[in-house]
């Protein structure tokens, strides 16, 4: 690295040298300053360019639409509710729920809490019905979801890789059956924890509908399957979207939408193809008129 | 030994000469319709000779608490006593000193007496002359004799506690089940709104529970032991627990003094009046409330559908945990693996 001082030092050295004479102290120190941050801010303005170029260059692909990462925020806050919310109701003996009831402010607020929360759950399965059922793009990432016998296929295949028996990785689409998993997991747990929820809810409306027994099972399936989403959101999908090594420590795609080209290329390698053929074809039909 | 015979005829002389003494109080107070007539009213003097020995204070002279009375026959009406005259803390009689007496001025008895109220204070319960121990069946407040005693002032509350399974229990001769002094306390009796009550909303559970947890005693009485556990597990429980004073405890539903089995047809939770009980506070209560157990934990197999639902959650849980958690270690096992090798070569 280059020091900016010694440089203009070096300068100054050098026209002294040259001229043959010797500036005055105050001055010299002067002009050796305002050199040095000349020299400095033009580095500094250089290495900016620079990386904004190499940042420009790069190349990405969207891979969700602001709907979906709408989506996914809304869930994810709603859930995050719910389990702060609720987990100090099952696990009402330990200090910590204690301690939660006192921090929040009493369990009467915790429950209108938990009320936001599936207010937001309510809303964001509503909303994702509505979008795979009334928009083209919808029903083209429903399509994607759907599993298939490749998924199968490629879970053997990725089995294989992982126990290092073969060194070909499963080539993936738009969603691996990992994705697709995640996917239909959600549907599970909502259709239990909605319709629970909604009972243990509204009991006051639903005593005089179901007989008492219902609500035993509501309780027990909203809190057995809540422990289970739980487990799964905190083991599962934290691992795949946080602490798996090759996103460590966060996979920003669903929040900002993007995904790098080297990416798409090792993790949805047929996405690509088709993406690319697509643009192709595109391109060969505007160049044939 | 010659110091035991001598303290042995030491005592003897000295319950002697107290028995002395009090022979001769005996004379007037020893006949039965002995009395003065007080403010118009016959007013009964007399002391039964027999109770007063059988009594903790037989060995002491009458005037060992009645300390005005110098010659007899005493002319004044003595002073009116207070057990406390010799239970305090440092008194040389060797009256027994309990924190009973403290525990008693907190209470709503002692509170309506310094209002000038008519309450009980120690005499009332415990007798004057005729003191025996708790244990003792003939004493005033030996468990069978409480309802009794404390309905001489709580006279309907004593009629629909005679109307109870506890009463019943006690009848029967199952001297462990309730009464008055078992959920209301015995000195430090406190109004339910205080919070140090037994009665309190947030302690009426911990008081039902004292013996409805007793795995032997609710075995002996045929009464389901894991009732407690499981109301500490429901909606109502938790939400009590932390401070929502109306939900429902073990009284808004069973009842108290007059509590029964759900047998019973005049009791709140049978099945033809749990409507009516729920819908104090679940407007729309109806039939439905009595389709389907109570108390209900999910872990046992007597729950029924909730016990299966139960079973496959534990089931399916564990199965999908151990596939997703295989799943990560393969994954994170064959990633260090290939990043060994890569290293290697």
């Amino acid at each position: 690295m280059m020091d900016p001082k010694k440089e203009a030092e070096r300068l100054i050295k050098e026209v002294e040298a040259e001229e043959g004479v010797t500036l005055d102290a105050e001055f010299r120190e002067k002009l050796k300053n305002e050199i040095a941050e000349k020299i400095r801010s033009e580095i500094e303005r250089k290495r900016k360019e620079i990386k904004r170029k190499v940042e420009e260059e790069e190349e990405y692909f969207v891979r969700f639409s602001l709907n979906v990462r709408l989506q996914h925020l809304t869930l994810a806050v709603g859930v995050i509710l719910l389990i702060i919310t609720g987990l100090p109701i099952k696990f009402h003996e330990s200090k910590i729920a204690e301690l939660f009831f006192d921090l929040i402010g009493g369990i009467q607020v915790s429950r209108i809490l938990h009320r936001i929360g599936a207010g937001l759950l309510i809303f964001v399965s509503i909303w994702h019905t509505l979008y795979i059922a009334f928009t083209k793009e919808g029903r083209n990432e429903f399509k994607e979801l759907l599993p298939r016998k490749k998924d199968f296929l490629d879970f053997w295949q990725n089995i294989k890789y992982m126990l290092g028996k073969t060194n070909e990785r499963p080539k993936y689409g738009r969603y691996s059956y990992i994705e697709k998993f995640d996917y239909w997991a959600v549907y599970w747990g909502m259709v239990i924890m909605v319709f629970s929820g909604l009972i243990l809810w509204f009991h006051n409306f639903f005593l005089g509908i179901f007989p008492k027994f219902v609500f035993d099972i509501a309780k027990e399936a909203h809190s057995d399957e809540a422990m289970l989403a739980t487990l799964a959101i905190v083991i599962w999908h934290w691992y795949n979207a946080h602490f798996n090594p090759h996103v460590f420590p966060f996979n920003p795609t669903i929040f900002t939408g993007k995904i790098s080209k080297e990416r798409m290329l090792r993790e949805h390698p047929l996405e690509y193809e088709k993406i690319m053929k697509e643009k192709l074809s595109r391109e060969g039909k505007s160049d044939e008129r | 030994m010659k110091v035991w015979i001598l303290i042995f005829f030491v005592l003897i002389a000295n319950q002697a000469n107290s028995q002395l003494k009090n022979q001769r109080c005996f004379v007037c107070h020893g006949v039965k319709n002995f009395g003065i007539v007080e403010q118009g009213k016959f007013k009964s003097l007399y002391v039964s000779r027999e109770d007063f020995e059988a009594s903790v204070h037989s060995k002491f002279a009458c005037v060992s608490c009645h300390v005005d009375v110098r010659v007899i026959p005493h002319l004044t009406k003595p002073r009116k006593i207070h057990c406390l005259q010799c239970h305090f803390e440092g008194n040389v009689v060797g009256a027994p000193v309990t924190a009973k007496p403290e525990k008693y001025k907190e209470s709503v008895h002692a509170k309506a007496v310094a209002k000038g109220k008519n309450a009980p204070d120690c005499k009332d319960c415990h007798t004057v002359h005729y003191v025996r121990k708790p244990e003792d069946p003939n004493s005033s407040v030996y468990k069978t004799r409480v309802p009794e005693l404390c309905g001489g002032c709580h006279q309907t509350i004593k009629e629909e506690y005679y109307n109870s399974i506890h009463w019943a229990g006690i009848k029967r001769g199952e001297l462990s089940s309730a009464v008055c002094s078992d959920c209301h306390r015995e000195h430090d009796i406190l109004p339910p709104e205080d919070p140090r009550s037994s009665l309190n909303p947030k302690n009426v559970i911990g008081t039902c529970d004292k013996c409805h947890s007793d795995v032997k005693l609710m075995k002996r009485v045929g009464v389901p032991v894991t009732n407690p556990e499981a109301y500490k597990e429901s909606f109502h429980g938790i939400a009590l627990k932390f401070g929502v004073v109306k939900a429902a405890n073990c009284a808004s539903c069973h009842g108290y003094h007059d509590v029964l089995p759900s047998r019973d047809p005049r009791s709140p939770i049978h099945p033809a009046n749990l409507a009516k009980t729920c819908g104090k506070c679940h407007p729309r209560a109806n039939e439905n409330v009595a389709k389907g157990k109570f108390h209900v934990l999910p872990g046992e197999k007597e729950s029924g559908i909730v016990y299966y639902v139960y079973t496959f959650f534990k089931w399916f849980t564990l199965i999908v945990l151990i596939g997703l958690f295989t799943h990560i270690v393969l994954d994170l096992v064959g990633h260090i693996r290939r990043k060994r090798k890569k290293a290697s070569e």
